[in-house]
């Protein structure tokens, strides 16, 4: 039985890294197209993407929508999470509700929306069009998850500043701003990552002018599926995977610095559970 | 306490509203005007009427589609939790170190686009790729084609909300109290009856959660069915794209945007009002 599950447990672990694996061995292929194994290995296709302005100039677009999207968010929600967490008032259910239904939305059902109405105000194809729409679809993710920091967060602390004398100003830029920072630009990540990585909108809203990444890889991909896509995956994965390992690495480079030996977790987890 | 503070002073209670108007704007301007657009155009185009639903809800073709949207979500589901949970049990009921690694290999496949996720599939599936490869190494002289149909599609739609599920599984199962299983063990259950009256419950709303998402995410999804499916078979969002993009039929495609969007809330309504919206995304 036990072996039985071990096995399984392999095959589901293979199923989910396959794919990630897959692309990189990939885009070093010295082959035209998708082929398996690949005949040979070089980084003509990395030449190729960083030389190619149809690929150059969507990233960058993505990148400048993404960064707008990430700062109308964060000037949009920050004070909203504010009131919603922190004050009492009538129509506070309803409000929770609207910043949660854009999430509930098909993105396929705003994008055509956002294709009539923008084309009607002639924001189809552009930057700004695209930053809009985008924005709707961040605020979901950022008020959840900066709501989840500011409702842990400790009032006291704020309290103390005041009761010492500090303006309800100065509370807020020396105390509750610093505090909350880490809980700020994790929400800001979201936002950013939510533009950066939507597609369906774009595909109907960026036109040529502000085409962003995504949409240039689902039309490259319908089309002729250039292994210069392979490029950009392992370039994305190499991002996600340098953010999701780069804390672990900070906190073990300050755990080194500290000269006094912090205890083992395993010993305290087994004191713990005897304690128990 | 709270009901002197807000009596303090009327300028207080205007406070949040003022805090909450630019975002409540920003909502009504281009979240609920292009919704309503959307459902103004399914009742005026091309002319004023119902004809548009009519089509949608008794034409042959937008029926079949809307059930074999319905039904591909509900296996992609059920798929979603065979891989699941037994690997949140897994990651439950190993080493430190090994649950860790796994739950980095869950992480970096969530943060990994849809559309990234999607072309990996598409290398794996293709003619000259490593399946293919490995099924004629192995010994099949000549393997069918699997790319573009139903079969590809809903593997890669499974993979890509596997860690959705996972993740929901997983953060229940942790939670749980190892006592609560010793307990039910030293009163004689095990095996196949411990799981079902014991496990099995405990662990329901993780999975309760998980197929909520999956669900929801997979009845309007997009990029994966349109890239890898079949074309003779699309599902909901992929036909709306196609109408709006191919026949400029905004009308029709609105109508169905409208079906998509009422049967998804009808989905999320059902599961709030037994767990509550908000315990949904987090």
């Amino acid at each position: 039985m036990d072996r039985l599950m071990r096995w399984i447990g392999i095959g589901i672990v293979i199923f989910i890294a396959a794919p990630l694996v897959i692309v990189v061995p990939m885009s070093f292929s010295t082959a035209a197209s998708l082929q398996f194994p690949p005949p040979g290995f070089s980084f003509g296709y990395y030449v190729q993407y960083f030389n190619d302005p149809t690929w150059l100039r969507p990233t960058f677009n993505s990148l400048f929508i993404g960064a707008m999207t990430t700062i109308l968010t964060m000037a949009l929600v920050v004070p909203a999470t504010f009131a919603l967490v922190r004050h009492k008032f009538w129509g506070k259910g309803v409000a929770n509700l609207m910043m949660m239904m854009p999430m509930a939305v098909p993105h396929i059902v705003m994008a055509v929306g956002y294709y009539s109405y923008f084309g009607s105000l002639r924001l189809v194809h552009s930057h700004l069009g695209v930053v809009l729409a985008h924005t709707c679809l961040s605020v979901p993710i950022t008020f959840l998850v900066l709501s989840a920091n500011l409702k842990g967060f400790d009032r006291t602390l704020e309290r103390a500043a005041r009761s010492l004398g500090a303006t309800p100003r100065q509370t807020f830029w020396y105390i509750t701003l610093p505090i909350l920072r880490p809980g700020l630009m994790i929400s800001a990540l979201f936002a950013f990552i939510q533009s950066f990585d939507e597609t369906v909108v774009a595909i109907f809203i960026s036109g040529r002018d502000a085409e962003t990444l995504p949409r240039r890889m689902f039309d490259s991909i319908r089309q002729e599926a250039d292994p210069v896509i392979a490029v950009i995956s392992t370039l994305l994965f190499l991002a996600v995977f340098l953010g999701l390992i780069a804390p672990h690495v900070l906190r073990m480079v300050r755990r080194s610095l500290v000269r006094v030996p912090l205890p083992k977790p395993k010993k305290m987890a087994a004191q713990h559970r005897e304690a128990a | 306490m709270a009901v002197t503070v807000s009596n303090l002073a009327g300028r207080k209670n205007l406070w949040p509203w003022l805090l909450l108007a630019p975002l409540a704007l920003y909502l009504a301007l281009f979240f609920l005007v292009p919704l309503g657009q959307v459902a103004m155009m399914s009742v005026t185009e091309p002319r004023v009427g119902l004809d548009n639903y009519e089509k949608v809800l008794t034409g042959t073709l937008y029926r079949r589609v809307f059930i074999n949207t319905f039904f591909t979500a509900a296996l992609v589901t059920v798929c979603c939790l065979l891989v699941g949970y037994p690997l949140a049990y897994l990651m439950n009921h190993t080493t430190e170190r090994r649950a860790m690694a796994i739950l980095l290999l869950i992480t970096m496949s969530f943060w990994t686009s849809f559309l990234v996720r999607t072309y990996a599939w598409m290398v794996l599936l293709g003619n000259n790729g490593p399946v293919i490869w490995l099924l004629a190494t192995i010994g099949f002289a000549d393997p069918p084609g699997i790319l573009f149909t139903r079969f590809s599609s809903t593997l890669a739609m499974v993979h890509i909300l596997a860690p959705y599920m996972i993740m929901n599984i997983y953060s229940v199962m942790k939670k749980i109290d190892p006592a609560l299983i010793r307990s039910a063990e030293s009163m004689g259950a095990y095996g196949t009856s411990l799981f079902r009256h014991v496990y099995l419950p405990l662990t329901a709303p993780g999975i309760a959660n998980g197929s909520v998402l999956v669900f929801v995410i997979c009845l309007g999804f997009y990029v994966t069915p349109v890239l890898l499916g079949s074309p003779t078979e699309q599902m909901a969002a992929g036909l709306i794209g196609h109408q709006i993009e191919q026949f400029l039929a905004f009308g029709l495609g609105s109508a169905m945007a409208i079906v998509l969007l009422i049967v998804t809330l009808i989905v999320l309504w059902i599961y709030s009002r037994r767990f509550g919206l908000d315990r949904l995304y987090g």
